[in-house]
């Protein structure tokens, strides 16, 4: 047999597990959905060629080589190709969990790690910390220096992630963790109580949208408790191969929200929803098997919880617009919510929903995957951008905070006029004050 | 090893992104769907044009180096594992549909357009593809000419070869070849178009094709029954062509594969049942009707458990969709999934049926059976873990087994996926010593030093010798 002689292995921490990647059959199922292969044609930026890499390692065909930690980190972790396989083959879970093998197997320099360990082990699972870290951005935005930053693109000079990390910040308010009562009660005849996990994104670069996502809770009879200790959800970590950390926050976590009382649990970033489901899986033998199933009982994203209890629509005012909906990859291949949403949109009176060509196709944002491979990602959003425009709708509505930013950079950027809105901002249009 | 001057030679040619040779691009292009085979290739070129394929094979003629063809690799025999290593000459980038001509209702597309990319196009114009290998959505045109794919419609409409009219492409001399092309009546020598077809990529590189397009059917109607019992679908399908009736769709799902399935699409198949067929009759309005109540007599006679009429095309797409997925949907079940090809005169389906039910337990075997019922053509496909030796060796003695009677019964071993790697050793079986020379020959006379695909389909020294598979497991018999 013609195979390299070199030996490899997977660490023994955090290793894709053998069973996992021999499932795949090699069918090729999911070489169509995926965008880094759309992007490259190249069989190993597929999930099929990711696989077969992850195999060969966890073979001793193959080291951990460079190439595959780049295909690691390449691939978007959008698990357009989870849906894709019958087989039931999770090829981005893999290469998530192959992010961690590469910490191991490339530490970075001693600074590096140091700011990489400041970053993920002090500063995200701080909400002080965070809310702290977004005021020099503010003033920097209050004073006009945004502005004029913007206009003489001074960043132009700088990395190119610099200057579309820049681009992409929208006016920020004052963070909602602080200023969200920890108990909202319901409005009319209770039907619940719902605890609500509140995003780091959420909070600081989108406080509007869950200031309407509690609105809505509260108009559709159920009491919120939003606890203000909550962590982040651990999805930045995984997806920067930091498996530890997320660890400890989703013990954190899952504990918090148990205490709580609370019938579900209910997000409306699809990210965190995507995070807080897979605890299961993440925290196996680390936690009460009781606990991780009753947790995962309980998590709900906002659409799917609504269109569970189903809406109350008596008194909706109408909202005269067109919209078209981008499906989150964290919504609809990480938690199979497509249909939810749509039909929650269509239940507010007045809005006409005009889908879009490849709704489910990722925008390019993936974490920081639109900062890192700020060429590779404008493609795929232009790709997006194309489909937006087909529809001609006047709103584009989503369900994430990462797909937000992105989306709304790219409209502006190509001189498009839609607004991008989160489903709970349409939603709570039609509520009355 | 190749030269890195070769290397040099293939950029400037093709182009830097069309030329990989770090090992793990290799190790990514050492195998197809076919379980067990993986050999690594030295260089992967992606040529653009029918020039670059020329150029890229020259080099690789100068250097020595065996040749293999590869589209999506989906093949299910091993035809693009580079089992002699060399180049793998992947066409995925030749992907632009050339021409739609609907005065000559044909279609001119390169070999690395996506199958179902060929249909959607042509659909848009009116017009109808019906080739449709369950792995459109992935598989070439390419490829689907080299193996000579079939596929869910192949029942009334035939395989690929009927619809061939042109190809273009590269033989292993370098030279430029045009054969056939748009007139529908052409006579002029040998069938060297037809030869082609089914080459399993050891005659030529195909690199552009023409095919024969035709009106899309006013009607169609889906039909979905139910069995309590295999062997009676079976004994359904028989009698529906014996009652001279030719739907264009007649696929069978066993119950392994209906729950795989089920798992997979969640459309409420039942899954207690024993088998379903799925069965569409299109054409006219009025024979549709007629055919569709045919149909639906001959399941109330054989006592399908449930028939049901889909109800709606949506609903029918959907159908036909999960169908599409039986095979990777039965690799949830275990590690290896290994599938065979075997096709007998549908008179036999019943037995063939009661065959595989009988090996299945003889030799204590998880199986899971799908297939082109209408065509006589099943899947049965063996479960099991390839870490396991004596399952494994098990699974090789079902298939010898079975292939033993369907040949008996005067089928064949590969009714679509090739002979490849998986099948060499039946081959000489079916077509005997003297079929196995002449081909050969044939082989001999494109490519007398044996640089295209060597390895497939026969040895280039024994007919007989064993597939060249993974350490330790045997793909097939
Ligand atoms: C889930 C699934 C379902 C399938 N269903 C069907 C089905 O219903 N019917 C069916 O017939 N097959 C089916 N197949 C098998 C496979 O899809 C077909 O054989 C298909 O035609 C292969 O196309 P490909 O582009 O993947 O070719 P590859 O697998 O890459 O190559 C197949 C063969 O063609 C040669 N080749 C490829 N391109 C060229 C070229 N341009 N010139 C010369 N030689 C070339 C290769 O060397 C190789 O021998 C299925 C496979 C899967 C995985
Ligand atoms: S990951 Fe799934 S869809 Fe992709 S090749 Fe493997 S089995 Fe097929
Ligand atoms: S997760 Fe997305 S980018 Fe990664 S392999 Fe799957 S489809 Fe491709």
């Amino acid at each position: 047999m013609s195979l390299p002689d070199k030996k490899g292995n997977f660490k023994s921490q955090d290793a894709p597990r053998y069973d996992d990647v021999l499932q795949c059959m090699r069918c090729g199922f999911c070489l169509p959905t995926c965008p880094t292969y759309a992007l490259t044609g190249r069989e190993r930026s597929s999930p099929r060629g990711r696989v077969a890499l992850a195999r060969a390692v966890a073979e001793e065909k193959l080291e951990f080589t460079p190439a595959i930690k780049e295909e690691a980190f390449f691939c978007l972790d959008c698990r357009a190709c989870t849906t894709a396989c019958p087989s039931g083959v999770r090829a981005g879970e893999v290469m998530e969990i192959c992010r961690s093998q590469a910490q191991a197997f490339y530490p970075l320099s001693k600074s590096g790690q140091a700011f990489r360990a400041f970053i993920l082990e002090k500063m995200l699972p701080s909400p002080e910390m965070l809310e702290a870290s977004m005021l020099p951005t503010r003033l920097y935005q209050r004073l006009g220096i945004q502005w004029l930053v913007r206009h003489l693109k001074v960043l132009k000079v700088g990395p190119g992630w610099m200057e579309k990390a820049e681009g992409m910040l929208p006016r920020l308010e004052s963070p909602l963790r602080p200023q969200l009562p920890e108990v909202v009660p319901a409005k009319g005849e209770q039907r619940g109580r719902v605890g609500f996990f509140l995003g780091c994104v959420m909070t600081l670069m989108y406080p509007g949208v869950s200031r309407q996502t509690v609105r809505v809770l509260s108009h559709q009879g159920f009491e919120v408790v939003t606890p203000k200790q909550a962590k982040c959800c651990g999805a930045p970590h995984l997806s920067e191969g930091d498996r530890q950390t997320a660890r400890q926050l989703a013990l954190f976590n899952l504990d918090l929200f148990l205490s709580l009382e609370v019938d579900y649990i209910v997000t409306d970033c699809a990210g965190c929803g995507a995070a807080l489901k897979e605890y299961e899986e993440l925290l196996e033998g680390q936690a009460e098997h009781e606990k991780l199933t009753r947790f995962r009982s309980k998590i709900r994203d906002i659409s799917e919880f609504l269109s569970e209890a189903g809406v109350r629509t008596e008194g909706l005012k109408p909202v005269e617009a067109s919209v078209t909906y981008h499906e989150p990859c964290h919504l609809c291949h990480a938690q199979g919510i497509s249909t939810q949403p749509r039909d929650l949109i269509r239940q507010i009176p007045g809005v006409e929903l005009r889908d879009m060509k490849e709704s489910s196709w990722c925008c390019g944002s993936a974490a920081t995957w639109g900062l890192k491979f700020s060429d590779d990602s404008r493609q795929v959003l232009d790709r997006k951008l194309k489909n937006v425009k087909d529809t001609d709708a006047e709103l584009l509505v989503t369900a994430n905070p990462g797909c937000h930013l992105q989306l709304a950079w790219g409209l502006r950027e190509a001189g498009m006029k839609q607004e991008v809105l989160h489903v709970m901002e349409l939603f709570g249009k039609a509520i009355p004050e | 090893m190749i030269s890195q001057t070769a290397i040099g030679h293939l950029r400037e040619k093709l182009g830097a992104r069309n030329v990989l040779h770090e090992k793990e691009d290799l190790l990514v292009l050492g195998y197809d769907s076919t379980p067990g085979v993986h050999h690594l290739p030295e260089v992967v070129v992606y040529p653009t044009t029918t020039e670059q394929v020329m150029e890229a094979m020259g080099i690789a003629r100068r250097e020595g180096l065996p040749i293999v063809p590869r589209g999506s690799g989906t093949g299910l025999s091993g035809g693009s594992v580079p089992v002699k290593g060399g180049m793998v000459l992947c066409l995925t980038r030749m992907n632009r549909i050339l021409e739609i001509d609907e005065e000559n209702l044909t279609a001119t597309a390169e070999a690395g357009v996506i199958t179902l990319d060929l249909f959607t196009a042509t659909a848009e114009k009116g017009l109808f593809y019906p080739p449709d290998p369950g792995s459109q959505k992935v598989s070439t045109l390419g490829g689907n000419v080299a193996e000579n794919a079939g596929g869910l419609r192949g029942l009334k409409y035939g395989v690929t070869r009927d619809y061939v009219m042109g190809l273009k492409g590269v033989l292993p001399d370098l030279s430029v070849i045009s054969t056939g092309g748009k007139s529908v009546k052409d006579v002029a020598g040998y069938g060297f178009k037809d030869l082609l077809v089914g080459s399993e990529g050891t005659l030529g590189i195909v690199t552009e094709i023409t095919v024969k397009l035709v009106p899309p059917p006013k009607d169609k109607r889906t039909i979905l029954a139910y069995f309590s019992d295999i062997r009676t679908a079976g004994e359904a399908v028989s009698r529906i062509i014996a009652a001279k009736i030719i739907p264009s769709t007649m696929e069978i799902m066993d119950r392994a594969t209906i729950n795989c399935v089920e798992d997979y699409v969640r459309i409420g198949l039942p899954r207690e049942m024993a088998a379903l067929l799925l069965i569409e009759v299109d054409g006219h309005p009025a024979p549709v009707a007629e055919e569709a109540a045919g149909v639906q007599k001959i399941l109330e006679e054989v006592k399908a458990a449930e028939i049901h009429v889909a109800r709606n095309a949506q609903h029918a797409a959907s159908l036909a969709a999960a169908r599409r997925t039986a095979l990777s949907a039965l690799a949830r079940v275990s590690p290896t999934t290994l599938l065979e090809d075997a096709t007998v005169p549908r008179s036999r389906l019943a037995e063939t049926f009661a065959e595989i039910e009988r090996l299945t337990e003889k030799y204590k075997l998880k199986v899971g059976t799908f297939g082109h019922a209408g065509d006589g053509n099943l899947h049965p496909t063996v479960l099991c873990d390839e870490r396991d030796r004596d399952e494994m060796e098990r699974a090789h003695a079902f298939y010898n087994e079975l292939y033993e009677q369907v040949l008996a019964w005067g089928g064949t071993v590969s009714g679509e996926h090739g002979i490849g790697l998986a099948k060499k050793e039946y081959l000489a079986r079916q077509i005997g010593e003297g079929g196995v020379k002449v081909m050969k020959r044939i082989k001999q006379s494109f490519d007398p030093e044996g640089i295209l695909n060597p390895g497939k389909i026969f040895d280039d020294r024994d007919p007989c010798t064993k597939s060249h598979v993974e350490e330790g497991f045997r793909v097939s018999p």
